[in-house]
C-alpha cells in the first residue's frame, strides 16, 4: 500500500514550513552571538538599516517597545540584551526584500563584546563525583534528584561484588532534513505564523506568553513538517518572526540555516553516568546511578530530562535497592530539549553496557543474566509500580534463539561479535487530544490540529483507527487540517503519543458515531422505514456512498440523517481522550522530581559486528529489533518507523557527536563533520518483529512505536564491539579512533574512558 | 556577489577570457562543486566564472602507454570505464569513494587537481601513478608532474590566464587506494594511501613502488623512506611491516576534528599494508609481470 502523502511529498506538491511564501513578504535572517559567554558591550546596527532593500531590524530595544508589558528578562530574552548565554543565541534580526539583502545587511550588523569564561564541559568541572553541599551552593545547579529504595551502601558493603563503570554521551542533534522555518504575518489583532511544528496548540500558549497576548489572538498553523524527532516541539523562531511582521507591517519569512540548526537548536548535551551494580548470590541485588547532565542554558525549573531520565538506568530489572542521584547543570551550551525518547538511549547504553560487562565479568551469559532479571507482567517493579502487559521477557526468548543461530553460523571468526540490549519506554498517555468526525454520505472526515511530521501516524495511523472501527475502507476516510483556533486541541505529535491519544480520541468519536446510528436505526431513522436491531452497525462503502448495516439489513446512511445534517454534511461526533497520569509512591523521592512510567514499552535488539582489529573500524552487519507493539495499527507504518529509528540510533552508536573547542565553539556545526547515517549505513540485514498481544492503552491496544526502537541501539552496538574484542569503549560514539583506543592501538589524543575500578570483593572473576 | 558566468566554446576563447582583469578575477570552473561552494563560503569572490564544459575537454583516451584523461570528464565516467577498473585499480577504487554518486557524476579530475584539498582521494593515487598534467593558456602548452603541480589547498603552479587540459598516466599499473573514515559513505578521508607498483625497466631488478598518503598535512605526500623498505618487485612480509613502519614515522600528519595525529600514524600503517598485500594479490591474479 502506498502512503496517502508519498507521491504528493516526492512529486514536490506539498508544502513544507521552508516552502512558505506570500505576497509582500519579507525574508529574515538571524544576527547571532560568536561566543559561548560574553558580555555585549555594544551593539550598532544603524548601518545595517540603511542597507539596500532592508524594511526592519528587531534588536532587543524593539522587542522592549512593542512588548511594553514585558519585562526584560535577563534569564532567557527574546534576543540577547546584556550577556549571550551560549554560541549562537540570537541577538539581532534583519528583514529585507531578499534573501541576499538580508544576508547582506546582516553582515552589517556591529558588535562587541567582552568575552567571560564559558562553562561548556562538565566533565573538566567535576571529574569527582561532586559533594552534596558544595552542589547546594552553586548557581549552576539547575535541578537535583536523589531517590531511592532501600540502602544501596548497606547493600555494597555486605554483596559479593560491586562492579562500578563511568559512561559519558556526547551532544548529539535531531538534524531534521526541513530546518525550522515559518512565515509570520501581523495583520490587527491577529498574531497568524504558520510553521513547520509538532505542537501548534503548545506554540500558542507558548507564543502567548512570550508575547503578552491572550491565546485567542494568536493563530498558530502547522504546515508538513520535514522530520522533527523532539525538536520542532517549542517556540524558536516564530515569537521573533512575528514580531518583525508587526513591526515592518509585512508577512515575514524566517527560516534556520544548518549552521544555525546546530547551533541554537534545543537538543541532547553531554552526560556523564557513574554506575554501580552490587552482585549477592549470583544475582543483581542493587544498583546506584549518579549522573551529571549537561542541561545547556536551560532556565532553572524548567528542566524536564533529569527526572525523567534517570529511571531508565536502572532498566528493566528486578532489583532489591536502589539509588538514582542526578545533577542538571546550566552551562553554555543551547538549552537542552527534546530529542527522540530522550536521554533514553544515552541512559539505555549506559546501563545495558553496564549490565553486560557485569555479566562478562562474572561469567555469565549476558542474556541469560537478563532473562533472570526482567520484570514480567503482574510483578511489582522497584519502583513500586505494577509491571502491566509488557512484552520484554518473550522479546528475550525470541533475541536468545535468534542469537543462538547467528553465533552457530559465525563460528567464533575474528573480528567479530553480537551484543543485546533491553530498553523500555513510557508513552505519554495523559497528554489529551481532542478529533471532531465528520460522517457523511461521502465518506468520514477527521478534523484536528496536527500536521503530518512523517511518521505517518497523521496520514495513516489516524485514518487506520477509524476504518478498523466503523468497517470504512481507508480510502473513504479523509484527515483535514485547520489552525489553532479551527481545530479542537491536542498535545501535539510527540512522545509516541499521537496513535495512542489522539488514536484514542478518534476511536471514541467512531464509537459515539456507531452509537448514534444504532439509537437512530431502533428509532426508525428520520423518515425511513424502522426495524428492530441486531447486532451493532458496520459502516459500508459502496460505489462511493457510504451505507449502514445492521445484522443483514442495509440502509444509507443518508436515511439516518436529519435534514440539517444532510445540509451540512454529515453527523458530527467530539472524540476527547484524557488519559489519567501515573502516579509514583512519592516517599522514594527525597529531592526533585522522578517521572511515573505507564504503559511500559520493551525493545529488545541484537547487532551483529565485524571490526578490523588493526585500525577500529565497526561495521553493523545485521540487526535485529524485538519490539513490544501492544497491536499494530498500521503495518508498514510500523515497519518505517522501526527500521528508522534503528538508523537514527546507529548515528548515536557510531558518528554522532558534537565537537567543541576549548572555548566552547561547536566544531563541526553542519553536515560535513556532524555525520549522520547515510543509505550506506543500513546494516545488510534488518529484521523486525512486532510482539503483539501484550496490550497497551491505544487504540486496539496499541503502544507507541516512534521512540522505543532507538533506546537499545548504540548500547547493542558497544556490547557487541565488547563481544567481538574483549575491549568494552564507555564513551559514544564508537568511532574507528575511539575503538582503536580501547583495543590498546593508541593511548592519547581524546580522553581515554576510565575503566571499572569497583573493589571486586571475592567471588568477582574478571571478564 | 554576483558574477559573471562565461561559456567559450574554443580553447583559444577560454584562454582570452582568463586572461581578463586583475589576476584572481576571472577563475576556470570544471564541475563547479568546489568552486561554487568555495564562493558561497566566501572564499572567492571572481568576477568573471569561465565554465570549461564546452570545450573539448571531456574524453578519454586510451594510448599504447598511457591513458589521457580530459580534465572535465565527470568521475563517475572514469570510474565506469571498464578499462580504466582494468588498468589503473587504484584510482577506479579512489574514485568509486569520492562524494556521492550525484556529485560524482557533476565532479571532475581537473577540479580535483587544481583544488588540491590535502584530504583529496584522488591525489594519492594519481601522484603515485606519476600522473602528469598538461597546461595551457595563450602563451602556449606545458608539461607538469602532478607532485610539482600541487602546493597545498587551493594553491597550485597555475598561472593566471592557464587552464589544465588533460591528465595524462602511464598505463597499466597495477595498484590499490586504501582509505578509512568515521563515517563509509559521504564523508572525507581520516587518511588514504595510494600503493602502486610501476614496471621495471631494462631488465634491472630494483622495483618501482610509489607510497603516496592523503589525509594529512598540509599536502599529499610521498612516502619514499617506505617505498625503499620494498626491496624486491614481490616483497617478504617483513619487506610489507617495515615499509608499514616507516609510513608511520615520516608522514606528517596534524590532529584535527577528524582525526588525532596518533591515529593517523596507526591507521596509515594498516592501510599501507593492507594496500601492498592487494597489489600483490592483483598482480599475482593477473599473472604478476
Amino acid at each position: 500500500m502506498t502512503r496517502t502523502d508519498a507521491l504528493p511529498k516526492t512529486a514536490g506538491a506539498r508544502e513544507y514550513g521552508f516552502d512558505l511564501s506570500a505576497p509582500k513578504m519579507l525574508w529574515a535572517v538571524y544576527v547571532t552571538s560568536p561566543h559561548p559567554h560574553a558580555r555585549l558591550v555594544s551593539l550598532d546596527t544603524e548601518e545595517a538599516r540603511r542597507a539596500p532593500l532592508v524594511r526592519a531590524v528587531l534588536t532587543s530595544k524593539e522587542v522592549l517597545s512593542l512588548l511594553p508589558h514585558r519585562e526584560i528578562d535577563e534569564a532567557s530574552p527574546l534576543l540577547v540584551a546584556k550577556a549571550s548565554r551560549f554560541q549562537g543565541e540570537p541577538v539581532a534580526l534583519v528583514a529585507a526584500e531578499t534573501l541576499a539583502a538580508a544576508r547582506a545587511a546582516a553582515r552589517l550588523v556591529k558588535s562587541e563584546w567582552e568575552v567571560q569564561p564559558a562553562f561548556t564541559d562538565i566533565e573538566s568541572e567535576f571529574s569527582e563525583w561532586p559533594d552534596r553541599d558544595r552542589m547546594k551552593a552553586d548557581p549552576r545547579v539547575n535541578a537535583h534528584v536523589l531517590a531511592h529504595r532501600g540502602d544501596f551502601d548497606r547493600i555494597a558493603r555486605s554483596c559479593d561484588l560491586v562492579h562500578e563503570e563511568v559512561y559519558r554521551t556526547p551532544m548529539v542533534a535531531q538534524v531534521p532534513m526541513e530546518p525550522h522555518s515559518c512565515l509570520a504575518k501581523v495583520t490587527g489583532e491577529d498574531w497568524h505564523v504558520r510553521t513547520t511544528t509538532q505542537t501548534p496548540f503548545g506554540l500558542r500558549e507558548d507564543l502567548a506568553d512570550k508575547l503578552g497576548l491572550p491565546q485567542e489572538k494568536v493563530r498558530v498553523e502547522g504546515t508538513w513538517v520535514g522530520g522533527g524527532f523532539g525538536g520542532k516541539n517549542e517556540a524558536l523562531l516564530e515569537a521573533h518572526a512575528l514580531l518583525l511582521s508587526k513591526l515592518a507591517g509585512r508577512p515575514v519569512r524566517l527560516a534556520l540555516t544548518f549552521r544555525e540548526e546546530f547551533l541554537f537548536t534545543r537538543t541532547t548535551q553531554p552526560a556523564v553516568f557513574r554506575m554501580s551494580s552490587c552482585v549477592k548470590g549470583g544475582r543483581l541485588v542493587a544498583r546506584r546511578t549518579r549522573l551529571l547532565l549537561d542541561t545547556g542554558a536551560s532556565l532553572p525549573g524548567r528542566d524536564f530530562a533529569l527526572g525523567f531520565a534517570l529511571g531508565f538506568t536502572l532498566g528493566p530489572y528486578r532489583l532489591e535497592a536502589w539509588e538514582l542521584e542526578g545533577y542538571a547543570l546550566r552551562t553554555n551550551r543551547p538549552p537542552f530539549g527534546p530529542h527522540r525518547a530522550p536521554l533514553a538511549p544515552q541512559c539505555t547504553f549506559a546501563a545495558e553496557s553496564h549490565l553486560d560487562s557485569l555479566a562478562r565479568r562474572m561469567g555469565v551469559d549476558p542474556i541469560e543474566f537478563r532473562k533472570a532479571h526482567i520484570w514480567t507482567p503482574g510483578e511489582i517493579n522497584p519502583f513500586g509500580q505494577e509491571v502491566g502487559p509488557f512484552a520484554a521477557a518473550e522479546a528475550l526468548d525470541r533475541a536468545h534463539e535468534l542469537e543462538k543461530a547467528w553465533r552457530a553460523e559465525l563460528k567464533g571468526a575474528e573480528g567479530t561479535g553480537i551484543g543485546a540490549a533491553v530498553g523500555f519506554w513510557s508513552t505519554g498517555t495523559s497528554s489529551g487530544g481532542e478529533a471532531i468526525l465528520r460522517l457523511g454520505p461521502k465518506g468520514l472526515s477527521i478534523l484536528q490540529g496536527e500536521r503530518e511530521i512523517g511518521t505517518g501516524s497523521i496520514v495513516e495511523g489516524l485514518r487506520a483507527i477509524a476504518s478498523s472501527r466503523t468497517g470504512l475502507p481507508r480510502e473513504a476516510v479523509r484527515v483535514e487540517y485547520a489552525d489553532t483556533s479551527r481545530a479542537p486541541f491536542d498535545s501535539g505529535v510527540w512522545g509516541s503519543r499521537t496513535t495512542i491519544a489522539l488514536g484514542r480520541a478518534v476511536e471514541k468519536g467512531c464509537l459515539a458515531l456507531l452509537r448514534e446510528l444504532a439509537a437512530r436505526w431502533s428509532k426508525g431513522g428520520s423518515g425511513a422505514r424502522g426495524g428492530k436491531r441486531t447486532g451493532a452497525p458496520v459502516l459500508l462503502f459502496e460505489k462511493r456512498e457510504v451505507r449502514v448495516r445492521v445484522g443483514d439489513r442495509v440502509r444509507s446512511l443518508s436515511s439516518l440523517l436529519t435534514r440539517k445534517e444532510r445540509r451540512e454534511g454529515g453527523i458530527l461526533s467530539h472524540g476527547k481522550e484524557y488519559g489519567r497520569s501515573q502516579a509514583l509512591d512519592t516517599s522514594l523521592v527525597q529531592e526533585g522530581v522522578l517521572y511515573p512510567y505507564a504503559d511500559l514499552i520493551a525493545s529488545v535488539h541484537l547487532a551483529q559486528v565485524a571490526i578490523d582489529r588493526s585500525t577500529g573500524a565497526v561495521r553493523v552487519v545485521r540487526y535485529a529489533a524485538f519490539q513490544d507493539a501492544g497491536h499494530v495499527v498500521d503495518p508498514e507504518g510500523y515497519r518505517g518507523q522501526v527500521e528508522g529509528a534503528i538508523l537514527m540510533g546507529l548515528g548515536t552508536a557510531l558518528t554522532e557527536e558534537g565537537l567543541l573547542t576549548p572555548q566552547g565553539r561547536l566544531l563541526n556545526a553542519g553536515l560535513l563533520d556532524y555525520r549522520v547515517p547515510t543509505i550506506h549505513d543500513v546494516p545488510r540485514e534488518l529484521r523486525i518483529e512486532a510482539i503483539e498481544g501484550y496490550l497497551g492503552s491505544g487504540p486496539g491496544g496499541a503502544k507507541g512505536v516512534g521512540e522505543p526502537p532507538i533506546i537499545p541501539v548504540p548500547a547493542a552496538v558497544a556490547n557487541a564491539v565488547a563481544d567481538a574484542t574483549g575491549a568494552r569503549v564507555r564513551d559514544l560514539p564508537l568511532t574507528p579512533e575511539r575503538v582503536a583506543r580501547a583495543l590498546g592501538l593508541i593511548s592519547s589524543g581524546a580522553p581515554t574512558p576510565a575503566e571499572g575500578k569497583g573493589p571486586a570483593r571475592a567471588g568477582g572473576s574478571v571478564g | 556577489m554576483p558574477f559573471e558566468l562565461l561559456l567559450p566554446r574554443s580553447l583559444e576563447e577560454a584562454w582570452t577570457l582568463l586572461e581578463q582583469g586583475a589576476p584572481g578575477s576571472s577563475m576556470a570552473m570544471a564541475g563547479g562543486t568546489d568552486l561554487l561552494l568555495a564562493m558561497d563560503f566566501r572564499r572567492f569572490a571572481p568576477e568573471r566564472v569561465v565554465s570549461l564544459s564546452r570545450l573539448p575537454l571531456d574524453t578519454v583516451e586510451f594510448g599504447e602507454r598511457e591513458v589521457r584523461i580530459g580534465s572535465t570528464v565527470p568521475l563517475r565516467t572514469i570510474e565506469l570505464d571498464p578499462r580504466v577498473r582494468r588498468a589503473l585499480p587504484a584510482l577506479s577504487e579512489a574514485l568509486a569513494e569520492v562524494g556521492s554518486v550525484q556529485l560524482r557524476h557533476r565532479a571532475t579530475l581537473g577540479g580535483n587537481v587544481v583544488r588540491a584539498s590535502a584530504s583529496s582521494d584522488l591525489l594519492p593515487p594519481l601522484v603515485a601513478m606519476d600522473c602528469r598534467l598538461t597546461i595551457s593558456s595563450r602563451k602556449g602548452r606545458r608539461s607538469l608532474s602532478l607532485d610539482e603541480f600541487v602546493e597545498s589547498s587551493w594553491r597550485t603552479k597555475l598561472q593566471p590566464g592557464e587552464l589544465v587540459e588533460d591528465l595524462r598516466i602511464p598505463t597499466p599499473l597495477p595498484g590499490a587506494y586504501r582509505w578509512q573514515r568515521v563515517r563509509p559513505a559521504n564523508d572525507i578521508s581520516q587518511v588514504g594511501v595510494a600503493v602502486v607498483r610501476h614496471p621495471t625497466h631494462d631488465g634491472s631488478s630494483a622495483p618501482d613502488w610509489r607510497i603516496v598518503a592523503g589525509g594529512t598535512s598540509p599536502r599529499v605526500q610521498r612516502l619514499r623512506g617506505s617505498e625503499s623498505a620494498l626491496l624486491s618487485p614481490w616483497p617478504s612480509e617483513e619487506e610489507i611491516a617495515e615499509a608499514a613502519q616507516r609510513a608511520a614515522q615520516e608522514a606528517r600528519f596534524a590532529t584535527d576534528l577528524r582525526a588525532a595525529e596518533e591515529y593517523r600514524r596507526k591507521l596509515l600503517e594498516a592501510l599501507v599494508r593492507s594496500g601492498i598485500e592487494s597489489t600483490l594479490e592483483r598482480l599475482r591474479e593477473g599473472g604478476g609481470r
